[in-house]
């Protein structure tokens, strides 16, 4: 035996005697395994068949299933493009292909030829608002665009060698210094007064040893929120300020460096400050450009929003059991424990609330159901796993209000009496798991979680699920599947999970935002959750606005509002001026909605009349500049890769209509095409197994529906928004000025470096990357 | 107890009961491929999904519950085009042939990976008999085929095809050499046909009528048989092989009237006489324009299907409808309309020749020779050392065969993917948008072979290999469209079927896991 394999069974041994010998510590198992190889050893698996009841059909089958795990060696750094929905209209893949490029990687090559780096596409990273976004390792890149991709990389190389000690700048000398303030010197901030601010910003630290390094910072797609300010402090924690004047200067200073002596205190208050905060880019991952784009300045963005699942956003501290007492935690816990439990149910049943994953069933009613079972256990799981690739709502949910959505648990589980409870969350959502475990702890330690609790004779434990990459897991009877150790392949219905569902027990699923209604409800009274909403959807509903909307984030809606509001009064309309073309609601399953149907309100029956559906709540914002057919392509591309390949339709049907797509969206495709993928997405909708597959056809089903002369358009050779590479072709204008920017950023040498000329793109050698006309600073690169 | 209807017809049954079982009580056949009796539903194919008529919703039946007051539909027009369409998925990636290339080129459509196989196991009367299913003259075809299923072997892009028409000839001489035992069946009905022509195309129909039970009068122009073949070299076509075999054929309760020209008046006669007049008059058909018969540009017109001409009860063959060199496909022609006619005998019924679903993938790429190869011999085509005229000796022709790559699936019969295909009339093209897989084949003990470009991962041999406890067994492998069925840690199948390799094989509903010493064409 070599050594390197003695090491690999002492660590399959340690493994094994922490997780677990059976079948249902497969995948921690698996996933300690990647955690120590950075891959999956075909000897680590073998010897857990061996160690363990684990069989190799069954290992196999597993590791295979999740696209967390590798079964090849990676790079020393792993580079993640977020191939998500608000990334990918924002030229994501444009951005993958540039860093292919960068790593000179050929075909279907991951790993460079030092295997220094490994590229992977991820479904998303749920940090939309700052699209597209690029992790490499635990630090991420927002705005990256093609041609910003060497700086990436430069950056990330000035950061590594410093792990652990990241926070300590210095000066040329070697001193070390409080921290750093950066102001965004894009052209748009220079436009908008930067330079004011800069002079501001000098006159007020001067003396006070603070490095002032001027980098340009802002200028990555935030212009609207110009000028910026990035304020680094010692704790490597940065936050930055949109629209800031020069009288506002001496605040934002003073907030963060006060003088020597304050510091301790300055690090904990910006701690505090920076946990509050709303925003999706707020975790630990990101420390270059964490952008607080709650924006606070603008109130109408909050405006016409209705916090239940966030209630007390960006106030209370995420950790903080104290403060969540405060404003009134754990007094719907407190307040269901002297109730019946049929009065429970039936509070939860009148007050309309509706499962907030997607399909809308009466919550009390599936709890109603799972209640009358007899199981000689009850389950209860918190779905978290939320694979829509342009939502990020499960996951602020789980990091900013890990109580509220526990309470939620809490209720639950005494209503229907469950015993044994799972947080089902994805493996992408790191910062969600370890916030979810602290509060775990904190609320055993209060006795809120575990045995005879509050001491009402009630005993309900709860246990982390880490999910292993796979989006169908949302679908229930996968989620249970993978709980179970198995592949995620879901089963038909009935037997319900109410009926028959973990380990054949009665089980009770909800997802992640419906618990975290729970409490509200509870507290204020069914009648007044009941009163807000329309008929049918009651309440409120929290959505991930992103894409091509001036204020992105997150947000939370009573049910009914229309998309105009959502769009223009809380997005603050389209980037840009250009003109809303459709919004995209409920990510793959869902469908795109077009401005002719604006004022479509937000419910679920209303969704579903216009083709699409609720969802889990993405909301993305297409302009002009959207091909509708690249987005049918894009989300059939992504369930596709998702499905997980038991049901023909699903498996196959999936993988014909992205066949028809691409040839559609490359120029080859011919009315026959047209009617085909009518077919097929009529019968994959009608014949799937699970609800993947019969809604995986939705975003073609809408925009054959309202966008059909695109798809006519791209039949006859036109792609009308330039998007789709093969169809288009790359010129510059009169207006060009003969900078010479795009021949040096032209990765290919297909614009001639000709100063004070006008330059021309010779589109034989062209690779289509649009980094030429990002770089434009005159608008004289045209795409037809 | 659950009440619910099915096709309109009322049952109970007990409570958990699968509307596939509750469908089967009622003898409503509702078809089936992932789902094997005793491993548990699995709901993957989905071409058994049904409809309740409430809601319309479909739903798989293998696994789907009897619920109460479902009103359940099994065979609507959407019930089957849902069949239809699932099937063309299945076919869209389905990368296997169910009969062998050469045999689908050849006019007669003759079995010949079978004849190869059999040849090559020095079974000489089994082989035979393989070839005339198909083939009523194989000694005289073995020597003046020009071979059009040689130009459809596969072997061709690797070296040379394999020389199949000198082993048909093989496997004639052998039968002639022992003697051929004449058809003398009793007679089954009181069918007559008269034939008109003895050349290629009448003598095949008149072998496969009498062989059929009916009576079979010859009337042939010339005071010998043999048409156009008479006209044939001595150096090609032995006339004592040819005498041979047409008296194989003669020597039997066919009656043929030497000399005997129809005319008008005779064909009227003819007409009034047989049940079925055979026209295979040869390249002549301006002859016939008088007696009453439609003409085509090329000569007598017919049904393509089943050879009828204008005059009810007639019909024509051979070079009748279009002048022609290929004996093999008058030779052909003459076994259809045998079938044709048997079927409207015992019907009463005019059916076309069937033609059946077959699953093509064309070409072979480089790679793939040598998966093909894993189960041939890599050696040069053989010549017949003694002429051509004269035809292989048994090691040359033993040799030669063993060079076959036997492309034909070897589950032809019980695929129910093919059977399926051709029940609902599934195109496999329909839906090819994307390249095909690259073909593997593995080969394991007790004759197995695995070959997962023809897999429907319905994951039947997963359960098995997991409920029979062997040590490594099938897993599915990866997920969505790229999903496979392997052993796990690439171990080979051998490893994976220690326990259960016969039974896999035979549970596999399509030819991915396959016996290759099961003929089921034998």
């Amino acid at each position: 035996m070599t050594e390197e394999t003695q090491h690999i069974i002492h660590w399959v041994d340690e493994i094994v005697q922490q997780k677990g010998n059976t079948k249902k510590a497969l995948i921690p198992i698996l996933q300690a395994i990647q955690n120590e190889f950075n891959y999956l050893p075909e000897e680590a698996l073998k010897h857990v068949c061996e160690t363990t009841e684990i069989t190799p059909e069954n290992i196999t089958g597993v590791a295979s299933f999740y696209s967390q795990f590798r079964m090849q060696p990676a790079g020393q750094h792993l580079v993640k493009v977020c191939v998500g929905t608000a990334c990918h209209v924002k030229g994501a893949m444009q951005v993958y292909d540039a860093f292919k490029r960068h790593f000179k990687l050929t075909g279907s090559e991951e790993t460079d030829a030092e295997g220094k780096y490994t590229l992977e596409k991820v479904a998303c990273l749920g940090c939309c608002t700052l699209a597209p976004v690029v992790q490499v390792d635990d630090v991420t890149y927002g705005h990256v665009t093609t041609d910003k991709v060497g700086s990436v990389i430069q950056d990330f190389e000035s950061q590594v060698g410093k792990v652990g000690n990241k926070s300590k700048f210095r000066h040329a000398d070697g001193s070390e210094f409080q921290g750093e303030i950066r102001i965004g010197l894009g052209s748009c901030c220079v436009a908008s007064g930067s330079e004011d601010v800069k002079k501001e910003i000098e006159r007020t630290i001067e003396g006070t040893g603070i490095n002032l390094q001027l980098k340009n910072v802002g200028c990555v797609g935030m212009c609207h929120q110009v000028p910026l300010v990035e304020v680094i402090d010692e704790n490597k924690q940065s936050k930055l300020y949109a629209k800031v004047k020069p009288n506002e200067i001496a605040d934002i200073v003073n907030t963060h460096f006060k003088s020597k002596s304050l510091l301790g205190r300055v690090r904990n208050k910006a701690y505090n400050l920076l946990e509050k905060l709303q925003t999706d880019e707020v975790w630990e991952g990101v420390d270059r450009y964490a952008i607080d784009v709650r924006d606070e300045m603008v109130s109408s963005f909050l405006d016409r929003q209705l916090p239940i699942a966030t209630e007390h956003r960006g106030v209370i501290n995420p950790l903080d059991m104290d403060e969540y007492r405060s404003y009134g935690g754990f007094e719907a816990l407190q307040k269901v424990l002297q109730m019946n439990r049929q009065e429970i149910i039936q509070t939860v049943k009148d007050s309309g609330l509706r499962g907030r994953g997607g399909a809308g069933f009466l919550t009390g009613l599936k709890w109603e159901l799972v209640a009358k079972e007899q199981g000689e256990k009850k389950y209860l799981i918190c779905n978290g796993d939320e694979g829509d690739p342009g939502a990020f709502m499960d996951r602020m949910l789980l990091e900013s209000y890990p109580y509220r959505v526990i309470e939620g648990m809490l209720i639950a589980a005494y209503a229907v009496q469950a015993t044994d409870g799972y947080f089902y969350i994805r493996a992408e959502y790191p910062l969600a798991v370890t916030r979810i475990r602290q509060a775990l702890i904190n609320c055993r330690e209060q006795n809120l979680v575990g045995e005879n609790i509050l001491g009402a004779g009630f005993n309900f434990d709860i246990q982390i699920y880490e999910g292993a990459g796979a989006f169908v897991c949302g679908e229930e009877t996968a989620l249970m599947a993978s709980i179970e150790g198995n592949r995620g392949f879901p089963t038909i219905r009935p037997p319900f999970p109410a009926q028959k569902g973990l380990w054949g027990q009665p089980t009770l699923i909800n997802n992640t935002e419906t618990f975290a209604q729970v409490s509200y409800i509870i507290r204020k009274g069914k009648e007044h959750f009941n009163a807000i909403g329309t008929e049918n959807s009651k309440g409120t509903k929290v959505f991930s606005l992103t894409g091509k909307v001036n204020r992105g984030g997150l947000i939370e809606v009573p049910m009914g509002i229309t998309i105009r509001q959502i769009v223009e009064e809380i997005g603050g309309g389209v980037q840009n001026g250009k003109k809303f073309k459709a919004v995209q609601v409920g990510g793959p399953s869902g469908g795109c909605i077009p401005a002719s149907l604006y004022d479509t309100p937000i419910d679920y029956q209303s969704l579903i009349e216009v083709g699409a559906m609720m969802g889990s709540g993405g909301l993305v914002v297409l302009d002009e500049d959207d091909c509708m057919v690249d987005i049918a392509h894009y989300f059939l591309s992504f369930t596709q890769e998702e499905s997980c390949g038991k049901c023909t339709f699903c498996r196959v049907g999936t993988k014909r209509m992205l066949d028809i797509l691409t040839k559609i969206t490359s120029g080859k495709g011919n009315k026959k095409d047209l009617e085909e993928l009518k077919y097929l997405a009529d019968w994959t909708k009608k014949g799937s197994l699970c609800n993947l597959g019969k809604s995986a056809p939705n975003p073609i089903i809408t925009t054959l529906h309202y966008f059909y002369e695109e798809y006519e358009a791209h039949i006859e050779g036109r792609c009308p928004a330039g998007k789709c590479t093969e169809m288009i072709s790359y010129s510059i204008n009169d207006e060009c000025i003969g900078c010479t920017k795009c021949a040096q950023k032209c990765p290919v040498e297909a614009i001639k470096f000709e100063p004070h000329k006008k330059h021309s793109v010779d589109m034989n050698l062209c690779i289509k990357c649009d980094a030429c006309r990002q770089v434009c600073p005159v608008d004289a690169v045209d795409v037809k | 107890m659950v009440k619910l209807k099915i096709n309109n017809q009322v049952l109970d049954v007990p409570e958990g009961t699968t509307l596939l079982d509750a469908a089967r009580s009622l003898q409503i056949d509702i078809p089936t491929m992932c789902h094997l009796e005793g491993t548990g539903h699995f709901t993957s194919c989905m071409v058994c999904l049904v409809k309740d008529a409430r809601n319309g919703r479909l739903m798989a039946s293998c696994s789907m519950p009897a619920m109460e007051g479902m009103e359940i539909i099994t065979d609507d027009a959407e019930c089957q085009e849902s069949r239809k369409a699932s099937l063309e998925l299945l076919l869209s990636e389905h990368v296997g042939d169910c009969e062998a290339p050469c045999q689908l080129v050849c006019p007669a459509h003759m079995n010949i990976p079978l004849m190869n196989r059999l040849i090559a196991a020095g079974n000489d009367a089994k082989a035979i008999e393989v070839v005339k299913r198909d083939i009523a003259l194989p000694a005289i075809l073995g020597r003046i085929c020009p071979a059009p299923c040689e130009a459809g072997c596969r072997r061709k892009q690797l070296d040379q095809p394999v020389s199949i028409c000198l082993l048909k000839g093989f496997a004639a001489d052998q039968e002639l050499n022992k003697g051929v035992v004449p058809v003398l069946q009793e007679t089954k009905t009181d069918r007559k046909v008269a034939i008109i022509g003895a050349g290629p195309a009448g003598l095949a129909a008149a072998f496969y009528l009498n062989k059929a039970g009916h009576q079979v009068v010859l009337f042939e122009k010339n005071e010998k048989a043999g048409g156009d073949l008479l006209q044939i070299k001595e150096e090609v076509l032995p006339t004592k092989v040819m005498e041979a075999e047409l008296a194989s054929i003669l020597n039997s309760r066919i009656q043929i009237n030497y000399n005997s020209t129809i005319g008008t008046a005779e064909f009227e006669q003819l007409q009034q006489a047989y049940d079925a007049i055979v026209l295979a008059v040869g390249a002549q058909a301006d002859l016939w324009k008088d007696k009453g018969l439609l003409l085509s540009k090329n000569g007598v017109q017919v049904d393509k299907t089943t050879y009828q001409t204008s005059i009810d009860k007639v019909f024509a063959i051979g070079n009748a409808l279009r002048p022609s060199k290929l004996a093999v496909r008058s030779v052909g022609q003459g076994k259809e309309l045998a079938w044709v006619l048997n079927e409207w005998f015992e019907t009463m019924e005019l059916k076309g020749y069937p033609s059946r679903f077959n699953s093509k993938f064309g070409k072979l790429s480089e790679p793939e020779f040598a998966e093909y190869l894993k189960e041939s011999v890599d050696e040069k085509r053989w010549q017949a050392s003694r002429g051509k005229a004269t035809g292989f000796t048994r090691e040359e022709a033993v040799a030669e065969a063993r060079r076959c790559l036997h492309c034909d699936c070897r589950n032809p019969e019980s695929c129910k993917l093919r059977e399926l295909s051709d029940r609902y009339g599934a195109e496999q093209r329909r839906f090819q948008y994307d390249e095909r897989f690259v073909i593997r084949k593995e080969f394991a003990p007790q004759n197995i072979v695995y070959e997962p470009g023809k897999c429907i991962k319905c994951g039947i041999c997963v359960r098995l290999t997991q409920q029979y406890q062997e040590t490594f067994g099938f897993s599915f492998i990866g997920r969505g469209f790229d999903v496979r069925i392997g052993v796990p840690f690439s171990e080979s199948v051998e490893k994976a079927l220690e326990k259960t390799a016969a039974l896999v094989a035979e549970k596999c509903p399509t030819g991915a896991l396959a016996k290759t010493d099961t003929e089921e064409q034998l």
